[in-house]
């Protein structure tokens, strides 16, 4: 019944897990795609934003290295901006401007400036006259001494002689020497008498920068690279220089001898919304991305331009991609574990549920079970009863119950004697319990009567079985016990209802022969009539012995007419004499008596054979009767109306010693093989107004004699019925 | 002949009936004479006498009915009085119509036996009557020569002498002859007689 149900159930189950759907692997796909595709964008813009950060950030740091770089310079030169002007208010200085030949003067103003720069560091300290000619010098003693040279065309003597503070970097003209030139004007009264200049190396800057990673480059106001960590580019210009500034830096030999000015190899994109620019260059053969930041030094006319690798933030946006990705990667992964666990959740979930649903199912098939089982107990009328191996009652079911009259727990746990033995038949009851315990009831079962707690007594059929446990073990024996008393009460109901046929039969028989009968008693009624009339006469003349004879005749007729009438009787009654030892020959006997005028009526002529000493048979004389009778009847009825053959009916009996054989034997027209096959059936009859109860009813009343009567055709034409009964031993 | 000297049959396969019916009518006078069945009754019984014949209807092979269409075939004089164990009102109907005497139904009034027993004997004493002077009829016409039987149906139809010569090629004197023989032999007196004659005694 469940089997619909739980197959359709499996089939939701099946849909419901997620793999197993084409449509439901697409959607996940297109949604993993989608997934993964914005996990990258959010990636790339993550690495782009954390480029820009960088960026800004390499930006920031490199504005403070250009802080430092030009605080370094600064210092480096306002060091040493004190110098020319301290030297220019010196008397000596002054007075070797008076008076350049003086020799003393000269001596006085070169040690002093000696030693001026000794002490504060610088390369040279020196003094210009008006025409830009050097006076004394600090190197006055040395193989390059500036002494003499002339340097009118020096940018820093051009600023100085016209009043201003000279500032300039340059390779120097004698020494050849990069450095950065300071320079005061000397007055003397209002006028400008000389120039008193310092020239101070940058080399521990350089040093410095030298050891930075990335280029870090200062340019003079043309652009022209003159101090830097990257050797080959210094007195290069960043770009192409116009003619005007190569006339001008030729001029004034700023570089000295460097003055083929070819651009360095650079390379500059500017990024949007970014200071800084991004600087492609080549370093040592080496393709370098760069980030630089410019820095104008306003008070020296320089530009620094300070780098750090490029790589520095594509690395950090790689560094970002990198943990993006891998965040996204492990996002994704977390995702799909998470979705794998799902899955693998949702299969636990599809399983746990389908366990539950089996669960379900399972119970329901167990509670149906239950209260099919139920169900079954209660509507059983049978009474069942299961017993342990000592007899203790474990289990009865509500017919045994109502069949007693007692509650399962009043039952349940009792030893033989039970409540509902009869007490007539404690014995029996004990007999049968003890033998059904043993194994020994009949398979068959046995009947017991039994007593009902109300008084009433109950006939039931007993069953044993062995109870078998799931083990296999024997643990007890399991008894159905059926109430027959309906069965009981059926049968006797059947056999008075069988007996009332016999009786209607009898009657249908009585009234056939009922005009036969009247007749059969007319004759000696009238005998009597007649004698009476007789007697009468005789009394009137006297004649004693005619008188006498009369009445003797009187007698005999009374006698005769009470035996039809007892006939009669006894074929009406219901209720038969029941078994008893009875001679067959005498039953036929009286059956003829009773026939007699059917048989004349009929012009039928009845022979009988009787054989002397038969055995008694046990039986019921008027139901033995009634089946010869019928016999008879059928015999005579059997002839055709205008047979021109003597009718002829044979009874004889015999016997063998063990049974009692009556047959009856006609020379009528016999019995068509259809009626044989059906003559001994109730309702079958070939007679216009009969019953069909005849031949029905003998074969019953034979068999409950435990007899048989059969039926053979006559070899010359014509009906044999036999009627074999037991002979009483 | 008086009734009472008279044949009285009974014939009954009853043993008891019979016996008591014969010793009853017995001892009232009656000649009785008792048969156990038809076929005895038939074979032994001089049917020929006048009397009554008491037949019981329901016998084995030959019933009484069958008793009494024989006895008519035999014309036998004897009047048959019926006795049945059981109203059979068609056949009783049927045989009366046919000449029997009457039906008595058992067990019947003694009375009513008796006066039907009388009855039928006073009929068989007329009826023996009758059968005797029948009887003579035909004796005397026996005693007729051929001739005279074949002028007297002639005579009868009432011709004239010559005629009756002319047809049998003789004189009317010899007619005349033959017909005084007839008349005198036969006790008649003219044709008209002669006609009655012939006819009641079916000649």
């Amino acid at each position: 019944m469940a089997q619909p149900n739980r197959s359709s159930s499996m089939s939701d189950t099946a849909v419901g897990l997620p793999d197993a759907s084409p449509r439901t692997t697409w959607t996940s796909r297109v949604r993993w795609a989608i997934s993964i595709l914005v996990a990258a964008l959010l990636v790339l813009l993550a690495g782009q934003r954390s480029e820009r950060t960088e960026h800004a950030y390499q930006v920031h740091a490199l504005k403070r290295a250009i802080e430092v770089h030009a605080l370094g310079l600064r210092g480096e030169a306002s060091k040493y901006a004190y110098l020319p002007f301290t030297a220019a208010q010196h008397p000596d200085i002054v007075a070797t401007l008076r008076d350049p030949g003086n020799a003393v003067l000269r001596e006085l103003a070169n040690r002093y400036l000696e030693e001026v720069n000794r002490r504060a560091g610088s390369d040279a300290l020196y003094v210009l006259d008006a025409v830009g000619m050097t006076v004394v010098a600090s190197n006055w003693n040395q193989p390059q001494s500036f002494v003499g040279q002339n340097y009118s065309r020096r940018p820093y003597f051009i600023d100085s002689s016209q009043g201003r503070s000279g500032q300039f970097y340059g390779v120097g003209i004698t020494t050849g020497e990069p450095g950065l030139f300071l320079s005061v004007p000397v007055r003397e009264g209002g006028t400008i008498v000389g120039v008193v200049a310092v020239k101070v190396n940058l080399r521990q800057i350089m040093a410095t920068w030298a050891d930075t990673l990335d280029p870090v480059m200062l340019a003079d106001a043309k652009g022209i690279f003159f101090l830097g960590s990257v050797a080959s580019w210094i007195y290069q210009p960043s770009r192409a220089l116009s003619q005007e500034d190569l006339a001008w830096l030729e001029r004034h030999k700023v570089y000295g001898p460097f003055n083929a000015f070819v651009p360095v190899p650079w390379a500059v994109e500017q990024v949007p919304g970014q200071a800084g620019y991004l600087l492609k260059t080549r370093i040592e053969g080496r393709e370098r991305r760069l980030l630089a930041v410019d820095e104008a030094l306003p008070q020296l006319g320089w530009t620094l331009t300070v780098t750090s690798d490029y790589g520095r933030v594509l690395a950090a946006r790689n560094r970002t991609w990198m943990v993006g990705g891998l965040a996204a990667s492990l996002v994704l992964l977390g995702a799909l574990y998470w979705q794998l666990r799902e899955r693998r959740y949702a299969e636990q979930r599809n399983a746990r549920q389908q366990l539950e649903v089996r669960v379900t199912e399972r119970t329901q098939q167990l509670s149906d079970a239950h209260a099919f089982r139920k169900a079954m107990e209660e509507s059983l009328l049978v009474g069942m009863r299961a017993r342990d191996l000592e007899g203790r009652i474990i289990y009865v079911n509500p017919a045994l119950c109502a069949m007693t009259g007692y509650r399962a727990d009043e039952l349940i746990g009792k030893l033989p004697p039970y409540a509902y033995w009869h007490p007539q038949d404690t014995d029996k009851h004990k007999r049968e319990s003890d033998a059904a315990l043993s194994g020994d009831a009949p398979a068959t079962g046995f009947e017991s009567r039994i007593r009902h707690r109300d008084g009433h007594d109950v006939i039931t059929m007993v069953y044993t079985a062995p109870l078998i446990d799931g083990t296999g073990q024997h643990k007890g024996w399991m008894s159905s016990v059926v109430d027959i008393s309906d069965r009981k009460e059926a049968e006797l109901r059947e056999t008075i209802s069988r007996a009332e046929a016999e009786h209607a039969q009898r009657l249908a028989l009585l009234g056939e022969m009922a005009s036969t009968m009247a007749h059969e008693l007319s004759q000696p009624l009238t005998a009597m009539s007649n004698n009476a009339n007789a007697a009468e006469e005789s009394a009137r003349r006297g004649n004693q012995g005619l008188l006498l004879d009369s009445l003797e005749r009187i007698k005999a007729q009374v006698q005769r007419t009470a035996g039809i009438v007892r006939g009669i009787k006894d074929m009406a009654r219901l209720r038969t004499p029941g078994m008893q030892a009875c001679a067959m020959n005498e039953v036929v006997v009286n059956v003829l008596a009773l026939l007699k005028p059917e048989i004349r009526m009929y012009r039928a002529h009845v022979t009988t054979r009787l054989q002397e000493d038969l055995p008694l048979v046990t039986g019921d004389t008027v139901l033995l009767g009634q089946v010869l009778l019928n016999l008879i009847v059928n015999s005579l009825q059997a002839f055709a109306e205008d047979s021109t053959t003597p009718r002829e009916i044979t009874i004889h009996t015999t016997s063998d010693g063990s049974s009692v054989r009556v047959t009856v034997e006609d020379n009528g027209p016999g019995v068509a093989p259809a009626v044989e096959a059906h003559m001994f059936e109730a309702f079958f009859t070939t007679k216009a107004d009969g019953l069909g109860l005849g031949l029905k009813n003998c074969r019953t009343i034979v068999e409950s004699h435990q007899g048989r009567l059969t039926f053979e055709h006559r070899a010359s034409g014509g009906a044999v019925f036999i009627l074999q009964l037991k002979a009483n031993a | 002949m008086k009734p009472m000297d008279l044949i009285v049959y009974v014939v009954d396969d009853d043993e008891d009936c019979r016996s008591s019916l014969s010793h009853l009518l017995a001892s009232r006078g009656f000649q009785v004479q008792a048969f156990e069945s038809g076929e005895v009754f038939l074979r032994l019984a001089n049917t020929g006498r006048c009397g009554v014949a008491i037949l019981d209807r329901n016998m084995g092979a030959v019933s009484g009915v069958d008793v009494f269409e024989e006895l008519q075939k035999r014309a036998s004089p004897l009047v048959a009085l019926f006795l049945s164990g059981h109203g059979d009102i068609p056949v009783a109907v049927d045989v009366t119509k046919r000449g029997a005497f009457g039906w008595l139904e058992k067990p019947y009034q003694d009375a009513a036996l008796m006066a039907a027993l009388t009855n039928a004997l006073v009929d068989a004493a007329t009826i023996g009557a009758r059968h005797h002077a029948k009887h003579e009829a035909v004796a005397r016409w026996a005693t007729l020569t051929p001739r005279e039987k074949e002028v007297a149906p002639l005579l009868r139809q009432g011709l004239p002498s010559k005629l009756i010569g002319k047809e049998l090629h003789v004189g009317w004197r010899t007619v005349d002859t033959h017909r005084a023989n007839i008349f005198d032999k036969l006790g008649v007196a003219n044709a008209a007689e002669l006609e009655r004659y012939m006819r009641d005694n079916g000649l």
